[in-house]
């Protein structure tokens, strides 16, 4: 039964509907005076792109320097002639070659070996360690990044400072700070064809919450509507991205157009977050071309259609992949690869020391591996997280983030230019 | 004590808790908007004429509660039809399906497309979509309200997350067998019950759980037979969410199979299901609880996916458990002593009836009703029953400041909404997807501590918005499979004063905010159609602030 969250994405939420209301009804629309825009000054801002399924590290950032990794996979090792060679050792996947010129730029490091400490190879276990930010603890009632929200009060909290895209707000922003799951910019607020209906609409339930409700119901209402507001200054049905950018037609490409959507209008997003699915490649992987390509495909040219599309606000923004484990160093019996443990990840932006692979990379030898048969994870991902925050986001504490754990910056991998 | 007593037997006199400063009508809504998912139109006075303890005493008492209306649309549903063997075999047809599919067509996207479309998978997804469904129909349309509310309740106490491999086709029986027929009786027997399931065996890694170096018997036969590969049931659910099947998981079949401990199940079992947090217990509590439950384990899905208990894999030696001696050379039945001591543990009656004030009461509960949910447990030896009998008799149940005090969750939302308009769902999985995208995606909660229940954890300016749309969605009949009858609050000939005072009698039991009244009022004054403006007048009060409490 593969009920995942295609179910919900596809046919979930309410269609566009229309009240029918006759024109003496649009008529009155008497619209509500525009606030004012009070453009935070630019500051640094932080993209999450989650992995969902385990993306093999591997075969994204291959280690093409290494014989071994061509023994343990005759049919889906990415042949060296297709390699887009980074460092002699490690390379691009063909599918990402689109990234090549940001990691001359020094724009975009590639992290290997990183993961968790918890050995589960459970996808929704992993995830959820990787999201809450405690590996091994289930009960953390919030996440990572909303922690950071929480603690982090140095910043303005607009509506749109911790942003989600997708229908509800994932695990990693769920918690006591205030965060906003949108699944399409265009769809965000009160959903009815009709503009001067919708504004009516917005209105009519705006007086109702400002005047009967209180405490959250009233500070929550009213952060929707300033939302709508502001949203509507940005006019999201008509946004045509800058140098030329191009992103793929698929969702993820929407998010990111959305979030660059969002970072251009200077409404406060501080931090953005998107999933990606489609990594859980048991069969039929493929090597060069394929499954695998595909999905990479869709986000080497995702993230340099963002990249492109921001242009010169890129310096305030850093990009980062993140996804729950690595897959089997050997491939299986069905031209895949299983879950593993470590993987890798992409840090991407104008504060990144770019055009390195950070970590300390373990090898493949079998005596080298995790549990006889993964890569090993020699980078905690709180320590990556943990310097993004730190020194992109100048987070000041990170205990409240990373609870149980002793951020330590003689950890940090260099991500970020001190 | 005594005194509760009196006051529940003076408050049953009077018909209604009229002492209070609640009227009669007062008190009918606000049992109704806790005992049950909101009043219907008209159920307010027909419950206020009934007797509020009186009809409090009928939803204790369900089995004697006729319920042919929703049995008639139980019957729509193709799921109540299924067993677990059938789920479990659906199951397995779609995987294969899928893998099938996913080998013919190598190529990416559209075989990875093509593979989630083929028609068993299709299958798999609507029997999964009315499994949602039903839940809300059933708390929309069951006269039996309270067992619902319980339902729910119990739901998220003990969470299983659906989409958990194996439990995808194991959580349905869970709720039917396990969940449900235990909604209203001893907590130790839903505790057991629990423990026993498969759903929860698997969700909680229970299932995987062996004495360390214990050999199971089908060790010798699979490297006996390694080219006939590994059982289906191995490659279902040590790598639920992908398949297995390859020659080289074939060799690792045996560095595969459980080795040791699992401590997943044991550590909930006491932080969440009995104990709580704070219940006393240690981490070697936690270690000698798991080999108590060594063994306990479920059969594959072909032989019907039950529950088993591996002689084999169970750790016979002795064990101490808060401080109570577990001696060497039992099996099952010690697992069986230690949930009943467990039930019966003073944090136990505690943590749940902390859980259940919080639940009826006020998201921070009160100690008096604590306290009565405590002593009625002790009374009655754990009947959840007489534990709720308690804390609806007590004071804080009805203290003025604890009524329309808590937020809706998305389920009690849509669901009182859907009641308020008298709306008549199907078995399409409309209503769910609403109460999916306004957050809480019924039997999808990944972490085992199920849905909150506090306001705060609702409450965000998206979700808000989202039920705003849901409100004008439902009143406008714009939700396929919901056909509604406004007639029902008022006629569509009615004018906008004969409107608002309609809404707020048959809605909101009169309490409706003279501010939500003049804002629609305001809003009908253009509005001649008269039909429209019935659809408008309710959207908002069903979208406004006071629709969102309880």
């Amino acid at each position: 039964m593969t009920i995942n969250r295609r179910v919900f994405v596809k046919s979930g939420g309410i269609a566009l509907f229309s009240l029918g209301l006759d024109p003496l009804f649009l008529a009155r629309a008497a619209f509500a005076s525009v606030r004012p825009t009070t453009g935070p000054p630019d500051r640094p801002i932080l993209v999450c792109l989650f992995q969902r399924g385990a993306v093999d590290g591997l075969n994204m950032i291959v280690p093409h320097g290494d014989g071994l990794y061509y023994q343990e996979r005759p049919r889906i090792a990415v042949p060296a002639k297709d390699v887009v060679d980074l460092d002699g050792y490690f390379g691009l996947h063909p599918s990402l070659a689109a990234l090549k010129p940001l990691w001359d730029n020094k724009s975009l490091a590639a992290v290997h070996a990183i993961g968790s400490p918890d050995s589960t190879r459970s996808h929704f276990d992993a995830q959820d360690y990787m999201e809450s930010g405690t590996p091994g603890v289930k009960a953390t009632p919030d996440g990572w990044l909303n922690r950071y929200c929480q603690h982090d009060r140095e910043h303005q909290n607009t509506p749109f400072r911790a942003v989600a895209f997708g229908p509800q707000l994932p695990r990693v922003l769920a918690g006591s700070a205030p965060s906003l799951a949108i699944d399409d910019l265009q769809a965000f607020g009160i959903r009815v064809p009709q503009e001067a209906a919708r504004d009516r609409l917005a209105r009519a339930f705006e007086a109702l919450y400002e005047g009967s409700a209180t405490g959250l119901l009233a500070s929550s209402s009213q952060e929707g509507f300033e939302a709508m507001q502001m949203l509507k200054q940005v006019n999201p049905s008509q946004y045509q991205p800058a140098n030329g950018a191009d992103y793929p037609r698929a969702r993820l490409g929407r998010s990111l157009l959305q979030i660059a959507q969002l970072i251009k209008a200077k409404i406060g997003v501080q931090i953005a977050f998107a999933d990606v699915t489609g990594w859980d490649t048991h069969v039929n992987q493929g090597a060069s071309e394929g499954q695998l390509a595909a999905r990479l495909k869709e986000l080497g040219d995702g993230l340099a259609a963002f990249a492109q599309d921001l242009g010169e606000q890129m310096r305030d923004v850093v990009v980062l992949t993140m996804s729950e484990f690595g897959r089997t160093i050997r491939e299986n019996g069905n031209s895949g690869t299983d879950h593993g443990h470590a993987t890798a990840m992409l840090v991407l932006g104008g504060t990144v020391n770019g055009g390195q692979v950070l970590g300390k990379w373990p090898g493949l030898g079998p005596e080298k591996r995790f549990e006889g048969r993964d890569v090993a994870v020699t980078t905690d991902f709180r320590d990556l997280f943990g310097e993004i925050l730190a020194r992109h986001l100048g987070a000041a504490d990170l205990a409240p983030v990373f609870p149980g754990y002793a951020v330590d910056p003689t950890r940090f991998l260099g991500a970020i230019r001190a | 004590m005594v005194s509760h007593l009196l006051l529940a037997l003076l408050l049953q006199g009077a018909g209604a808790p009229s002492s209070r400063a609640l009227t009669p009508r007062d008190s009918a809504f606000h049992a109704l908007n806790r005992l049950a998912y909101g009043p219907r139109p008209g159920e307010v006075d027909s419950v206020a004429r009934f007797g509020v303890m009186r009809w409090i005493e009928r939803q204790l008492d369900p089995g004697r509660i006729s319920n042919a209306g929703l049995a008639e649309r139980e019957r729509q549903f193709q799921l109540l039809d299924l067993s677990r063997d059938d789920l479990a075999r659906l199951y397995l047809e779609a995987q294969r399906a899928r893998q099938e599919r996913l080998r013919a067509d190598s190529m990416a996207r559209a075989g990875a497309d093509a593979a989630d479309q083929t028609p068993e998978a299709l299958r798999a997804r609507r029997i999964a979509g009315e499994f949602q469904e039903l839940a809300v129909v059933r708390a929309a349309l069951s006269e039996r309200q309270l067992e619902e509310v319980m339902v729910d309740f119990w739901t998220n106490h003990f969470n299983v997350f659906f989409g958990k491999g194996a439990d995808r086709f194991l959580t349905p029986s869970y709720i039917e067998q396990t969940i449900r027929p235990n909604a209203l009786g001893k907590f130790a027997d839903l505790l057991i019950a629990t423990a026993k399931s498969p759903a929860m065996l698997f969700y909680l890694d229970n299932a995987e759980s062996v004495a360390p170096g214990s050999v199971p018997p089908q060790l010798a036969r699979l490297q006996a037979r390694t080219q006939f590969g590994l059982s289906p049931w191995r490659r279902v659910f040590l790598d639920p969410m992908g398949p297995m099947r390859a020659d080289s998981m074939r060799q690792r079949a045996l560095q595969r199979l459980p080795k040791g401990l699992n401590e997943n199940y044991a550590r909930e079992l006491m932080e969440l299901h009995s104990l709580g947090v704070d219940g006393g217990y240690t981490q070697q509590d936690v270690i000698n609880v798991a080999r108590i439950f060594t063994g306990w384990s479920l059969e594959r899905p072909q032989q019907g996916a039950g529950f088993v208990f591996n002689d084999w894999a169970h750790d016979y030696g002795e064990k101490i458990v808060l401080g109570v001696k577990f001696p060497a050379g039992h099996g099952m039945d010690e697992g069986l002593r230690l949930l009943k001591l467990f039930a019966n543990e003073h944090a136990t009656m505690h943590h749940l009836g902390r859980q259940l004030c919080a639940r009826f009461v006020a998201d921070d509960p009160p100690d008096g009703c604590v306290d009565d949910a405590v002593a009625a447990w002790h009374r009655s030896g754990g009947d959840i029953r007489e534990v709720l009998r308690a804390i609806f008799r007590g004071p804080d149940f009805w203290a003025p400041q604890n009524v329309d005090a808590k937020l809706k969750t998305p389920l009690e939302f849509v669901v009182s909404a859907v009641r308020a308009v008298g709306a008549d769902p199907d078995t399409t999985p409309r209503l769910a997807q609403v109460v999916a995208r306004l957050g809480e995606p019924l039997y999808q909660h990944v972490a085992p501590d199920g849905y909150p229940e506090r306001e705060e954890d609702w409450v965000n300016s998206g979700a808000l918005l989202a039920r705003m749309n849901a409100a004008v969605a439902l009143a406008s009949g714009k939700l396929p499979g919901v056909t509604i009858n406004l007639d029902a609050i008022a006629p569509a000939s009615a004018d906008p004063d004969q409107l608002i005072a309609a809404i707020d009698d048959k809605i909101f039991a009169g309490r409706l905010s003279p501010h939500t009244r003049q804002v629609i009022r305001d809003q009908l004054a253009d509005v001649p159609d008269p039909e429209q403006a019935r659809t408008l007048a309710i959207g908002l009060a069903l979208g406004g602030p006071d629709f969102q409490r309880q």
